[in-house]
């Protein structure tokens, strides 16, 4: 009898706080959207006939996607390399990617503020090449956010991708090799299967960071380029329209389940392994 | 089309180390091939040179008429069977099978019949739609050869494909290999560590230490005449007695032990019998006899083989191991002498 409640009350302590901290708040603010006396429908009528709001959500759909595709390159080109040094260097390179986690979100998006800044670092050299007459307005645009973000999300990527390459056996690319497969062919027919898994695994990881980014947006994007995160953050503490901030996150629940589940099914194609 | 593999003068290096020493070695247009050695010797080093996975320091490798020292791996056309099968976990069972066909541009049709046609013949026509996971170790292997067979490579490379195997599969399965190999005519090459596969499976092994070949040779010859210590060792010639020659009369040469005990030899039996020499015997080439012409010996432990009682002797130079017949059973420590059996034993030169 104690024999078989034993696994579910070990499961209990981790399942009540699931339920009260994560389900019960996610599941009230969606409700308060449902239970509008115009009907559940009218909240989102309002955000989809607002061109600004509409615009906030494309352009988050959009840096989100971009900075997904970037952190993925970028992120399994670095994981390549790691996955190949000899120990000593991959230990200082994983080091090098994981530091910058250890600093807080806020600092490293100030580290930018003072990078593209209309006297930062990079148009300072500009202007001291002479490559540049003016200093460039870098900062408020949608290229400064998803440079900052994806700097951020990188050693994510790193780190999920480095472990994944590193378990693919040496002996099933030289079998690739020997059978004919090219370089790259084997890297499309067999590198890239074989981290499916683990890509999915990290640009989910980067999307979701993305798509629900507040910091970054706020201090690199500014007014100007404002995200879904953002818009929440305005409607909830400047306006008190909490009505428009749970439709706000009832949406951005809805794109990033719609998203998971997209790549998900594209990674099935690829691998078809891939649960 | 069958082709022979020739590699002339290959060294190779690992940084600083250098692993390959001068190396030739030709492989006979079908023949089957094995390098034989312990871990360490070459014998991988000098697969991965064919295969293309490395590159050699000096010499050339050649295939037919085709030069391969620098040519990339992906353009070798050499089917290999590796140790841990290394089959894409990602692929059918057929699809594994077809991607050597899928690299040379063969469509989907042709390359799904083929597949199939070669899974029929190494039996696993029923397991096509399966993933790697779902096989037994024998099944991966044999999908791994039906991968490299399909392509129909001149040449068939096997890095201790049978390790993961147990001892039942691996006699099953070196049987399959040489049965395919034979059908097919392809020239082979085989690497081991274990002497028994080597020597069932191959029609020449060489035998292998320290980046060198040390015989390379048909079984038969290397088990009854080794070239040298080392590979009289390795074939389980366990006695090695230097001797000096004192005295030749005609056919008859006398020769002793550093310990002084004199034998007489023929020369019509051993061969021409230089002034110094080895005489190498396995335990049952050294009979064990209370009195006579021999080298005496103190008696040690006694085993029970069944056929002969062996004895472990002890003299003032060294430890030997001879067989002595059951009808007569001698107790240890006493003194007998070692008499070589002409048939049994053989003349190497002195170790360098």
């Amino acid at each position: 009898m104690v024999k078989r409640l034993t696994p579910w009350l070990l499961a209990a302590p981790a399942t009540l706080l699931v339920l009260a901290f994560l389900i019960l708040p996610v599941g009230s603010t969606l409700a308060t959207t449902f239970l509008e006396p115009k009907g559940w429908i009218a909240p989102y009528v309002t955000f989809f006939n607002s061109g600004v709001r509409r615009t906030v959500l494309y352009r988050t759909i959009e840096i989100s996607v971009i900075t997904t595709v970037l952190s993925v390159i970028i992120g399994f080109i670095a994981a390549y390399v790691v996955a190949h040094v000899p120990g000593r260097l991959k230990s200082i390179m994983i080091i090098a990617a994981v530091f910058p986690l250890l600093t807080g979100v806020v600092v490293r998006s100030f580290a930018w503020l003072i990078l593209l800044g209309k006297n930062g670092i990079l148009n300072s050299a500009l202007l001291g090449l002479g490559l540049i007459s003016q200093p460039l307005s870098m900062l408020y645009t949608e290229g400064a956010v998803i440079a900052a973000m994806v700097y951020l999300f990188v050693p994510l990527m790193i780190l999920t991708l480095a472990g994944v390459l590193e378990g693919i056996p040496k002996d099933v690319l030289e079998a690739a090799t020997s059978l004919g497969a090219t370089p790259f062919g084997v890297f499309r027919q067999v590198i890239l299967p074989l981290a499916m898994p683990g890509l999915i695994v990290g640009a989910v990881l980067v999307f979701t960071g993305s798509f629900t980014s507040y910091a970054t947006p706020q201090l690199l994007g500014g007014e100007k380029q404002m995200m879904m995160g953002t818009l929440l953050y305005q409607r909830a503490m400047v306006t008190f329209d909490w009505v428009g901030a749970s439709t706000v996150a009832a949406i951005m629940v809805v794109v990033t389940f719609v998203i998971v589940f997209l790549m998900t099914r594209l990674a099935r194609r690829l691998n078809p392994m891939v649960a | 089309m069958t082709v022979s593999l020739t590699l002339d003068n290959v060294s190779a290096h690992y940084g600083s180390t250098q692993v390959l020493k001068d190396l030739s070695l030709s492989v006979k247009a079908g023949e089957l091939v094995s390098l034989l050695g312990s871990s360490g010797c070459g014998k991988t080093t000098t697969l991965r040179l064919v295969a293309g996975f490395l590159e050699p320091s000096a010499g050339s490798i050649r295939l037919g008429d085709r030069d391969l020292t620098r040519l990339p791996a992906h353009q070798r056309d050499i089917g290999l069977v590796f140790q841990n099968y290394a089959l894409f976990p990602h692929l059918s069972v057929r699809d594994n099978v077809a991607f050597g066909l899928k690299q040379r541009g063969v469509g989907k049709a042709e390359r799904d019949a083929k597949a199939n046609a070669m899974l029929e013949r190494v039996g696993l026509s029923a397991f096509a739609e399966r993933m790697p996971a779902a096989l037994s170790g024998g099944q991966k292997q044999r999908v791994a050869l039906a991968r490299a067979l399909v392509i129909e490579p001149p040449l068939l490379m096997f890095d201790e494909p049978l390790s993961n195997l147990d001892a039942k599969l691996r006699v099953d399965m070196r049987v399959e290999i040489r049965r395919l190999q034979r059908a097919n005519g392809t020239t082979s090459l085989y690497v081991t560590h274990d002497q028994e596969e080597a020597f069932s499976i191959s029609d020449r092994v060489a035998i292998m230490n320290a980046g060198r070949i040390m015989q390379l040779d048909t079984p038969e010859v290397l088990y009854q005449r080794p070239a040298n210590s080392f590979v009289a060792r390795f074939v389980g010639f366990e006695n090695l007695i230097e001797m000096t020659v004192t005295e030749r009369n005609g056919e008859m040469v006398t020769a002793t032990t550093k310990a002084g005990a004199s034998l007489t030899l023929s020369q019509t039996v051993y061969g021409a019998i230089p002034d110094r020499f080895i005489l190498a015997a396995r335990p049952d080439g050294l009979a064990v006899r209370q009195s006579g012409e021999g080298i005496p010996v103190t008696l040690g432990i006694r085993t029970y083989l069944g056929r002969a009682y062996q004895y472990q002797c002890t003299t003032s130079t060294g430890d030997l191991t001879g067989n002595g017949p059951l009808s007569e059973l001698l107790e240890p420590g006493a003194q007998a002498v070692l008499v070589p059996v002409p048939e049994q034993c053989c003349i190497l030169p002195p170790e360098a």
